[in-house]
């Protein structure tokens, strides 16, 4: 079947709309054919999207000598979901871990994505992204971005490789990335929202509809513009977590009242689009909800940050029993299922809590901003933390003597913890204590790519010409659960990717 | 009350700026353009059926004057409504200000910061 076929076949599914599930996205887009169309605007390269897979292939689309590149961003705002992320970035053999000694390599890391990938993952396209991380981390640091001196180690990772930016957030790379682009010349546009496809009679992408100025959730706001891309279009518009139906269509769990630490627009019509089109839908009910997340605090917030810099030499305690229940840095998944199993008598939610040190807490910037903004607490006791969230004390006190006894063995009896970055840090007064509860974060699946960042065609299994994908909105790579921290190498990666096949590079 | 409104047009205080002028809500400090029907002011057009285009406020308003006076120090630095951490300078007035409707800084959808002196 050819695309023009796939037109009206669409067509036909439209007009039994009624009967239909309804989802919350708005009115749905349709493809329409090239022909006889009138030209608004007329690119090389067109970018739907403005988070760190958008940006990164605007600078590199320049770099390979594109003349005209535009990225169109739905929201008021630049950086999507990008702008508000934890700014943590894994890559392998880095200038750091040299300087630190650590021995990592590609295959290692490959190794441990698809541990957690839980044999789905794409060792492919993961292979590639490694191999190219340093490259992407380079192209950061060249724009402006900045980096803590030293690597964490995250959950699921066998060594530290992470980087984090000195703000904390993946707004220090948006930022830096966004200036040069601006620098170097690509064209951004905010309040352009993708409205659907325009195709060639042979059913390559020709161009794109935008809405512009579109006004978030006011779907009649703006006029509909045609824009011609005569070397592709990149779709790099992130994930679905804020879109409720979709995402409890995926997994009935993930109702309204589940947090969500993701940016307003990550909606994902034009994954949606792109299926409509022909690609190929892969993982999509593996949704992951990060489980370093605050009950306390909106979105992603400040905790997140926190817990992720704290969990290795931190004790996770169910309040009802005063134990701990997990390890507090295996991956995602083990986590926040771990978390959500913490319930009251009743079965209500009782999210647990993770008591640190004050003092190794303290190191990371954000433990100022937790106490600061009251999303956390700092206590000299722990009678004092086991009558503020009703735990019993005697084994709070056993749980806490039993775990510093494994910090001081370098061995973690209880949950098989690595231990190597809580040597000699007890758990020990004062300390400071946050609230956890996962918040819908990631979805792992999306439209399948190839490492030419060009998506797949289910019914040919062949590219579909013009269209290129990249990021969130990209299905498969990381399997079950991606580790923290590689999704941004991800992003550049197959961001840069689709600039150099679209420029033939 | 047309009277006390005006009296507030130099020297504004947060809460009291957002007011009804006529039958719309509208800012005090923009009186003149209420009483003069000037819509074109912001929207392009004397009756305007669409909103005004975000450059509007930009005619009148400096971000980097405004950046200047909601300056934030030390740990705050980034605070700073007019040039934040995540989005710089970028943000359009209307994000977080509404001339006709009221409206809450877009921080408040992470974070539980205090801004006194916000301008409803």
């Amino acid at each position: 079947m050819n695309k023009i076929d796939f037109l009206t076949r669409r067509n036909f599914i439209k007009g039994l709309g009624a009967t239909g599930v309804v989802f919350a996205a708005p009115s749905m887009a349709t493809a329409i054919a090239a022909d006889g169309i009138h030209w608004d605007e007329q690119v090389e390269m067109a970018i739907i999207g403005s988070g760190f897979a958008g940006l990164a292939a605007g600078i590199e689309a320049i770099k390979h000598g594109c003349k005209a590149v535009t990225i169109y961003e739905k929201m008021a705002v630049y950086g999507g979901n990008s702008a508000i992320n934890g700014g943590l970035f894994a890559a392998p053999n880095t200038p750091l871990q040299q300087q630190k000694g650590i021995n990592d390599s590609v295959d290692i890391m490959v190794a441990d994505q698809l541990k957690s990938g839980r044999g789905v993952a794409d060792e492919k396209l993961l292979r590639h992204i490694a191999s190219h991380a340093r490259d992407a981390l380079q192209m950061t640091i060249d724009a402006g971005a900045e980096y803590y001196p030293y690597l964490q180690q995250l959950g699921g990772h066998s060594v530290p490789r992470t980087y984090q930016t000195k703000v904390s957030c993946g707004a220090g790379i948006t930022q830096p990335l966004l200036h040069e682009c601006r620098k170097v010349g690509v064209t951004l546009q905010n309040r352009s929202k993708f409205e659907g496809f325009i195709l060639t009679k042979e059913g390559a992408v020709a161009g794109i509809r935008i809405r512009y100025p579109y006004y978030f959730e006011d779907e009649n706001s703006g006029n509909i513009v045609n824009i011609r891309a005569s070397k592709g279009v990149l779709v790099a518009t992130g994930g679905f977590a804020q879109n409720v139906n979709l995402r409890m269509a995926q997994d009935p769990t993930l109702t309204a009242e589940v947090g969500c630490t993701n940016a307003k627009g990550a909606t994902g019509e034009a994954m949606l689009e792109m299926f409509r089109l022909g690609a190929v839908p892969v993982h999509l009910a593996y949704i992951q909800s990060g489980p370093w997340a605050s009950p306390d605090e909106g979105g992603f917030g400040y905790v997140s940050n926190y817990a992720i810099f704290n969990f290795p030499h931190s004790i996770a305690v169910n309040c009802l029993t005063g134990k701990r229940f997990m390890n507090e840095i295996a991956d995602r998944k083990t986590r926040a299922d771990a978390e959500l199993a913490c319930r009251d008598a009743a079965g209500k939610p009782l999210p647990p809590i993770m008591i640190t040190s004050y003092a190794h807490a303290k190191e990371h910037p954000t433990c100022e901003k937790v106490l600061k903004y009251g999303v956390g607490w700092k206590f000299d006791s722990l009678q004092a933390i086991a009558k503020r969230f009703n735990i019993p004390l005697q084994p709070l006190q056993q749980q806490v003597d039993e775990y510093n006894a494994y910090v001081k063995a370098g061995d973690d009896k209880q949950f098989g913890k690595s231990m190597a970055k809580a040597k000699d840090m007890y758990i020990a007064a004062p300390y400071t204590v946050v609230r956890l509860w996962p918040k819908v974060h990631y979805c792992q699946g999306g439209v399948q790519v190839n490492a030419n960042a060009e998506v797949l065609d289910s019914n040919t299994g062949k590219a579909i010409k013009g269209l290129y994908a990249a990021g969130e909105v990209c299905g498969g790579i990381h399997g079950v659960s991606r580790l923290g921290s590689c999704s941004i190498p991800e992003c550049m990666v197959m961001g840069m990717t689709a600039a150099r096949s679209m420029m033939g590079a | 009350m047309m009277a006390m409104l005006l009296a507030f047009s130099s020297t504004v205080v947060a809460g009291e700026t957002l007011v009804a002028q006529g039958k719309i809500l509208g800012r005090s400090y923009h009186q003149q353009l209420y009483t003069q029907h000037k819509c074109a002011a912001c929207h392009g057009v004397d009756k305007p059926s669409s909103r005004a285009p975000d450059n509007s406020c930009l005619k009148c308003h400096s971000v980097d004057k405004l950046a200047q006076q909601t300056a934030r120090q030390g740990d705050e630095l980034w605070q700073n409504p007019h040039n934040n951490l995540h989005y710089g300078k970028d943000v359009p007035c209307t994000e977080c200000h509404g001339e006709h409707v009221v409206k809450q800084p877009l921080c408040k959808d992470c974070h539980t910061f205090k801004f006194s002196n916000f301008k409803e």
